[in-house]
C-alpha cells in the first residue's frame, strides 16, 4: 500500500515539474550587472518596461554591483563561466572586456547603428577587429563646476571669465574666492582617478602614451608640468589634500561649500541638482597649453557566452534606439551619444552646453589614449606615484619616470 | 600477538565510523571550500595568467619578481607592523575589559559588555564609513571640534604620521569587544578556589593575577593572540574605506596589494604568489606563537 502512494506521490510530482517546465518553456530571465553613477539602474527599468510589457516572457533580473567591485566582479563572473547576459559598460572598461563582447553584427543594421551613433563614441565600442560590440548610450565628458554664488561674493562674473581664462587667471579668481568667503577653503577638487587627472595633463600639453599609442610615456615635459602643477595648488592651499591622500570625495566637499570648483564630469550635473544652498554651473575649463575635456560615456553590451544571447541583444537594441535612448538620458540627466536624439532638459541646460563645447575642442588623441588596455591597467601606478610626489618624497620627473617603468613591467 | 591487534583493529574500525561519518559534511566543506582553493591558489602562483587569458606555467618567476617588488616590500611591513601592534593592544585592551566585566558583580556589566561587543556586529565597512565621519580632514567631526575651538586640523586620516595609528585605533575599538568575550569565557572558567586559597596565603590581588589569573588565562590568551594575528594579516575592508590603503603606501596591506594585483592590473598569477607569501608569513607567525606560548600548555 505505501509503495502504491509513494509511486503516485511520485508520479504527481513529475506531472506538475513537467507542465510547469512547459508553461514556463518561452520565459527567460535576462541578468544585467548595472553599476550606478546616481539613478541608472531604476530609469533603466522605467524605459524597458514597454519592452518588457510587449514580451511578457522576458523578466530583468538588474543586479546593481558598487563600481569599485564592478570590474573584478564583471571578470570573476566571466572567469566562471557565468557571463551576464547584458553589462553597462565605461569608456575604460570596454577596452577590458571587448574580446568577451558580442558583436552586434547580426543582431542589428550595422550600417543604421553606424549613422545613428557619434563616431566618437562608436570608436570605444569597437573590438580589436573593429566590429561593434556595444550599444554606445550616454556621452560623457570632463570638465569644471564651479559654486557660481562663492564667485560672485568675491565680485567675479565666473561665466564670463571662464569663456577665456587660462590657469594663471583661475588661480587668481580662486584665492580672491578663498579671501572672502567663510565657508570655501579651497579652490578647486580634482577626482581622484587618473581619467579626471588626465583632464590636467591633455590640458598642461601632456600625453600618456606615446604617439603610436604602443607605449606608456609620462615622461614628456606636458605631463611632468601637470604634476607640478598640481603639487603646487597642493602646497599653496589650493586644492585640498583630503581628496588626493585620503580619498575623500570632491563632491561631498562641493556639496558642503568648502571647494569652489570641482573637476569631474557631465554625469555629477545629476548628483549636483539638489543643491539649493548656493547656484553652481558648469564652466569651461581654464587653458594650459590648450583647451581640453577628456571624451568619455557608457554603453551597454551583451557577452558572447551568455545563456540568453539572442533576447540580450533584442533588449540592448530596443533600448538604444532613438526613442528609448532619449528618454533614458532625460531620466539620468546624461548627454545622448546619438546623433538623432535632441533632448530638452528640464534644468542645467547651459551645464550640458558647456561639457558638449568642451567635447568639440578635445583633441582625439584624448579617446584613443583611453581607448587602449594599458591606460585602464596603469590607473594605480598613476594615482600612487602621483600621491607621493604631493608627499613630497619624489619629484615630479621621478614619478612619470617611475610609472614608465610600471607600465613597461605590465606590458611585459 | 598479531591476530589479537587485528581484532582491536577491526573494533576500532566501527567504533570510529560513526564520528567519520558525523564528521564528514563540515570535511566536505572544508576541502571543497578551504583545501581546493587554496591547492589552486599555489598552482596558479607558478603561472602567467590574466583572469580572462590562458594561464602558462613560468615556474617561481612570479616569486623571483616578489623579491625586487618595492612595493610589495613595504607593504609587507606595512602588515606587519599593523599585526603586531593590533595583535598587542587587542590582547591588552580585551584582557583589561575582561577584568572589569567578568565577575557579575558591578552594576550594569551586561549593558557595558553589550557595549563593548556591538563594535564586532557591525560590517567592517559600516565601521569604516562611520570612522571615516570622525576622523576625515574637512568632513569630520573631530577636525570640526578643533576647528570651532580654535585648533589646527589634524590630517588623522591624510598625514602618513597619524594615518597608521588611525587605523590600529579603529581596528582594537572595532574588534577588541569580540576578544573580550573570549577572555571573560576563560576568566570565568578559573576556580575561585585558587584565589581564596591565594588569599589566605596572604597573596594580593596583584600577586594573584600574574600568579594565578594569568598562567591560567594562557590558553585563551593564545586563541585570542592567534586569532587576532589571523585576522590583522586579512585587514581589508576597514583598511579600503578608511584610508584606500594611504596618504601613498602608508596603510597599504598585502591584502590590498594583492586585490589590486589581481583585478586591477590583471595578473592573477602574481597576485597568488603574494597570496602564498601572505600564507607563508601568517603560518610562521602562528607556528612561533604556538610555540613561545605553547610550552607547559596542556591545552585543556
Amino acid at each position: 500500500m505505501k509503495k502504491k502512494i509513494l509511486c503516485l506521490m511520485m508520479t504527481m510530482i513529475m506531472l506538475l515539474s513537467l507542465g510547469q517546465a512547459m508553461a514556463q518553456g518561452n520565459d527567460v530571465t535576462l541578468t544585467v550587472l548595472w553599476f550606478n553613477d546616481a539613478n541608472e539602474s531604476e530609469v533603466f527599468k522605467e524605459t524597458v518596461a514597454d519592452y518588457l510589457e510587449a514580451n511578457p516572457g522576458v523578466k530583468l533580473d538588474v543586479q546593481v554591483v558598487a563600481f569599485d567591485a564592478y570590474e573584478k566582479q564583471l571578470k570573476l563572473m566571466l572567469a566562471g563561466g557565468n557571463a551576464p547576459d547584458l553589462a553597462r559598460m565605461t569608456t575604460a572598461l570596454m577596452p577590458v572586456f571587448s574580446d568577451a563582447l558580442e558583436p552586434l553584427e547580426g543582431h542589428a543594421d550595422i550600417a543604421e547603428v553606424e549613422k545613428a551613433f557619434a563616431p566618437s563614441m562608436l570608436a570605444f565600442a569597437r573590438n580589436g577587429e573593429g566590429k561593434i560590440v556595444a550599444y554606445p548610450t550616454e556621452a560623457t565628458a570632463n570638465g569644471m563646476l564651479v559654486n557660481k554664488t562663492a564667485f560672485e561674493k568675491a565680485g567675479i562674473d565666473v561665466v564670463e571669465l571662464s569663456k577665456t581664462w587660462t590657469w594663471d587667471e583661475w588661480e587668481e579668481a580662486a584665492r580672491k574666492v578663498i579671501a572672502a568667503s567663510d565657508t570655501v577653503k579651497y579652490g578647486l577638487a580634482v577626482d581622484f582617478t587618473p581619467h579626471r587627472f588626465s583632464t590636467i595633463i591633455y590640458q598642461f600639453g601632456g600625453r600618456m602614451l606615446t604617439e603610436d599609442l604602443s607605449a606608456v610615456n609620462f615622461s614628456n615635459e606636458g605631463t611632468v608640468n601637470a604634476i607640478k602643477w598640481f603639487k603646487r595648488m597642493h602646497d599653496e592651499g589650493l586644492i585640498p589634500p583630503s581628496v588626493w591622500l585620503s580619498s575623500e570625495k570632491p563632491a561631498e566637499l562641493f556639496q558642503a561649500g568648502i571647494i569652489a570648483g570641482h573637476i569631474g564630469g557631465s554625469w555629477n550635473i545629476n548628483t549636483y541638482v539638489g543643491i539649493t544652498d548656493f547656484e553652481w554651473t558648469a564652466v569651461q575649463c581654464p587653458k594650459g597649453e590648450i583647451r581640453s575635456s577628456v571624451p568619455g560615456g557608457k554603453f551597454i553590451a551583451g557577452f558572447k557566452d551568455a545563456k540568453n544571447k539572442d533576447e540580450a541583444m533584442k533588449l540592448a537594441g530596443w533600448f538604444s534606439d532613438a526613442e528609448h535612448n532619449a528618454k533614458y538620458c532625460l531620466g539620468t540627466n546624461n548627454l545622448s551619444s546619438r546623433v538623432d536624439v535632441s533632448i530638452e532638459y528640464p534644468a542645467n541646460t547651459e551645464a550640458f552646453g558647456v561639457f558638449s563645447e568642451e567635447l568639440k575642442v578635445t583633441p582625439t588623441y584624448t579617446a584613443e589614449e583611453w581607448n587602449t588596455a594599458i591606460v585602464g591597467k596603469i590607473g594605480n601606478a598613476v594615482k600612487e606615484n602621483v600621491v607621493q610626489v604631493l608627499l613630497g618624497s619624489m619629484t615630479a620627473e621621478e614619478a612619470a619616470a617611475e610609472i614608465d617603468r610600471q607600465a613597461a613591467e605590465l606590458m611585459q | 600477538m598479531p591476530k589479537a591487534k587485528r581484532k582491536g583493529q577491526k573494533g576500532n574500525f566501527h567504533q570510529t565510523l560513526t564520528p567519520l561519518l558525523f564528521l564528514s559534511p563540515n570535511a566536505l566543506i572544508f576541502v571543497v571550500f578551504i583545501i581546493i582553493p587554496a591547492v589552486q591558489g599555489l598552482r596558479m602562483s607558478v603561472m602567467d595568467w590574466s583572469i580572462l587569458g590562458t594561464p602558462k606555467y613560468i615556474g617561481l618567476r612570479n616569486f623571483e619578481r616578489l623579491l625586487r617588488d618595492r612595493v610589495f616590500g613595504i607593504t609587507v611591513r606595512n602588515t606587519v607592523v599593523y599585526s603586531l601592534f593590533m595583535v598587542l593592544l587587542i590582547t591588552v585592551f580585551s584582557l583589561l575589559l575582561a577584568l572589569l566585566l567578568y565577575r557579575n558583580t558591578l552594576r550594569g556589566e551586561r549593558l557595558f559588555r553589550s557595549a563593548f561587543y556591538l563594535p564586532s556586529l557591525l560590517s567592517m565597512i559600516t565601521v569604516g564609513i562611520a570612522w571615516r565621519f570622525i576622523m576625515g580632514d574637512e568632513m569630520g567631526i573631530i577636525n570640526y571640534v578643533l576647528r570651532a575651538w580654535g585648533a589646527g586640523e589634524v590630517g588623522w586620516l591624510s598625514d602618513p604620521k597619524f594615518a597608521m595609528g588611525s587605523v590600529i585605533f579603529v581596528s582594537v575599538w572595532a574588534q577588541a569587544g569580540y576578544y573580550m568575550v573570549i577572555m571573560i569565557s576563560g576568566l570565568q572558567a578559573i576556580p575561585q578556589e585558587l584565589y581564596e586559597a591565594a588569599t589566605i596565603d596572604g597573596c594580593g590581588r596583584k600577586q594573584s593575577f600574574w600568579h594565578i589569573t594569568l598562567p591560567m588565562l594562557k590558553s585563551t590568551v593564545l586563541v585570542v593572540i592567534v586569532l587576532a594575528t589571523i585576522s590583522s594579516f586579512k585587514a581589508y575592508e576597514l583598511i579600503n574605506v578608511m584610508t584606500g590603503g594611504g596618504p601613498g603606501y602608508s596603510t597599504k596591506f598585502i591584502v590590498q596589494q594583492v586585490y589590486q594585483v589581481a583585478f586591477t592590473e590583471d595578473r592573477m598569477g602574481y597576485a597568488s604568489a603574494m597570496s602564498v607569501v601572505l600564507m607563508a608569513i601568517i603560518g610562521v607567525f602562528t607556528l612561533l606563537q604556538f610555540k613561545l606560548t605553547g610550552k607547559e600548555q596542556d591545552y585543556e
